[in-house]
């Protein structure tokens, strides 16, 4: 599988979105977790979904993931409702998790194979394809045999994002991936992946509560408070992205909109930069 | 997933170890332990009455004239009826398993199943059936199946629900959720179940040949019983803690073999 390194070339205007979520409410009893939300992402579009917790973030990942039903409204993925339309969505989609939530009887190499295994791709040619995609990850050879229980953290998250990307899915979702590592492994991690997502032209959701994931990483960023409520919406150019006085700004507008929504602050509205 | 390099923490033999490092203390302790029995029996059969406390050379003398075919049977039926018991466990336990509804119609009826008496089946057994095969069989098996059941369900239902989440995401079939996820994270529950199961086994098969069987160890019991001979019974005592040991010592082998990634 060759990467590209060129930019990732995508039209909002005409292309199909990806991800469409119309007027989606979902309720866990009399909890309201996301209330009347609308969003679509395009084709080979990198999305932070970020706020704080509560905020209804991996409730919207679920949803998504088709491991939860809308209350009300309709989540369309690639054309198909991935709760009604379970199997329709085999194989395009994968996930990350903030913990690695690897199966600790395998090993790293083991652990990438479980979605080829279970999607039964070639068995002959399975852990060939595990070992590129852990090396692409960064993860050296004589990593590659050992159980999770023998790898560091930042390691194994990139086995468990290797777990993800092996199955060469059209999207991939990552619910707060990087927020369990220290500043420079989540860096070093974050720009591997990024490196890697676009190269593929992969379309990718990510969750986080952190600021500045969410800036070094999307090209839009959509501010979730409670109750699964859009706040703000940024998109990113990247001559923006290179601009520090830009940055500083957004990050003091995003903060500044995140404090008003955190706890019982009053509802207000924010227009994009 | 056999031969994964342990690593060079995983000590080889290093020259000048004690004998300590051989022989666990531990291990040393009990053979003291059962030196002691032995020679406390010793005593007695000296000095008792040999009803009562046969010598150790007419154990042995017992012991070599055991008929290895009633062992024999018993192990096939003690194998056979636990297999059977377990394949049966594992199907109920599978189909119950995120199904609350079923659960809560089944599992109380196992849970009363298992508070049935092993002793009360066995007269059960003799009063519905008339082949001793069957009845033996119809004990070890209504007394083993809710053991296995209720101790694989515990461990499904133990299966971190971020685990099950993260191979949903791949949308497997149902024979990959369990044969990927379901089964190994069970499996060492499942091993310590059996070797439960089979202390409670042995003695349920041996209770069982007692009434109306014609061959295997409960019978051997019976007509030494019958015949007053202290010895026999003793020898026969010793051919069914041996059995268990081994067996539970084959359900270890499984468990290290298994296992291994823990230590790794
Ligand atoms: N399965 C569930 N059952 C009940 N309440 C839930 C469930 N999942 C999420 N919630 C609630 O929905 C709200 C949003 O949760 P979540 O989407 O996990 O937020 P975030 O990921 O942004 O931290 C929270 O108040 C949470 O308690
Ligand atoms: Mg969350």
């Amino acid at each position: 599988m060759p990467l590209h390194d060129q930019p990732a070339i995508f039209d909002m205007a005409d292309a199909k979105p990806v991800i469409s979520l119309d007027r989606v409410t979902v309720r866990f009893g009399d909890q309201v977790a996301v209330n009347d939300l609308t969003f679509s992402v395009a084709g080979e579009e990198v999305v932070a979904l970020l706020g704080q917790t509560g905020a209804g973030k991996s409730t919207v990942l679920n949803l998504i993931l088709g491991q939860i039903k809308a209350t009300a409204g309709a989540v369309i993925v690639d054309g198909c409702d991935p709760y009604a339309d379970y199997y329709a969505l085999r194989g395009k989609v994968a996930v990350s998790f903030q913990t690695d939530r690897l199966l600790p009887w395998r090993t790293a190499r083991e652990n990438v194979e479980l979605g080829l295994e279970i999607l039964g791709r070639p068995k002959n040619s399975r852990s060939r394809v595990a070992a590129e995609w852990l090396n692409r990850l960064k993860l050296t050879e004589a990593h590659h045999d050992k159980y999770p229980h023998q790898l560091s953290g930042g390691m194994r998250q990139r086995v468990s994002l290797a777990r993800a990307l092996v199955v060469d899915p059209d999207l991939i979702l990552l619910d707060e991936s990087f927020s369990q590592l220290d500043h420079v492994t989540s860096k070093a991690l974050r720009t591997d992946f990024l490196s890697l997502v676009k190269g593929l032209r992969k379309t990718c959701v990510l969750v986080t509560h952190r600021i500045d994931d969410a800036l070094e990483m999307a090209d839009r960023i959509i501010i979730l408070a409670v109750p699964g409520e859009i706040k703000l919406e940024l998109t990113l150019s990247g001559a923006a992205r290179n601009d520090p006085a830009w940055i500083s700004a957004a990050t003091k507008q995003i903060s500044a909109v995140m404090t008003a929504h955190s706890g019982e602050g009053a509802p207000e509205s924010a227009d994009a930069v | 997933m056999t031969g994964a390099d342990v690593g060079p923490d995983a000590s080889g033999s290093s020259p000048g170890r004690k004998l300590s490092q051989f022989l666990p203390r531990e291990t040393v302790a009990g053979i003291i332990a059962i030196a002691a029995l032995a020679l406390a029996w010793h005593l007695a059969s000296i000095y008792g009455p040999s009803y009562a406390f046969p010598t150790w050379g007419r154990i042995a003398r017992a012991l070599i004239n055991i008929p290895l075919q009633d062992v024999g049977i018993s192990i096939a039926r003690l194998a056979v009826s636990m297999l059977l018991s377990f394949v049966i466990g594992m199907i109920f336990s599978t189909l119950v398993f995120e199904r609350p509804f079923v659960e809560a119609l089944l599992l109380p009826l196992v849970r009363l199943l298992m508070a049935v008496p092993a002793v009360c089946w066995v007269i059960f057994a003799i009063l519905w059936f008339k082949g001793v095969e069957f009845r033996i069989f119809f004990v070890m098996s209504i007394v083993c199946t809710p053991v296995f059941i209720i101790d694989s369900l515990d461990a499904m239902k133990g299966v971190p629900l971020d685990l099950r989440q993260m191979v949903r995401s791949f949308r497997p079939d149902a024979v990959r959720y369990y044969t990927k996820l379901i089964f190994p994270s069970i499996l060492p529950y499942v091993l310590t179940s059996w070797k439960i199961n089979l202390t409670l086994a042995v003695r349920v098969v041996t209770i069982a040949e007692l009434v109306g069987a014609v061959s295997g160890i409960g019978h051997g019991l019976v007509i030494a019983q019958e015949m007053f001979s202290i010895a026999e019974v003793f020898a026969w005592t010793v051919v069914l803690v041996l059995i268990l040991l081994a067996l539970q010592g084959l359900v270890n082998v499984i468990e290290r073999r298994t296992l291994h990634w823990r230590t790794a």
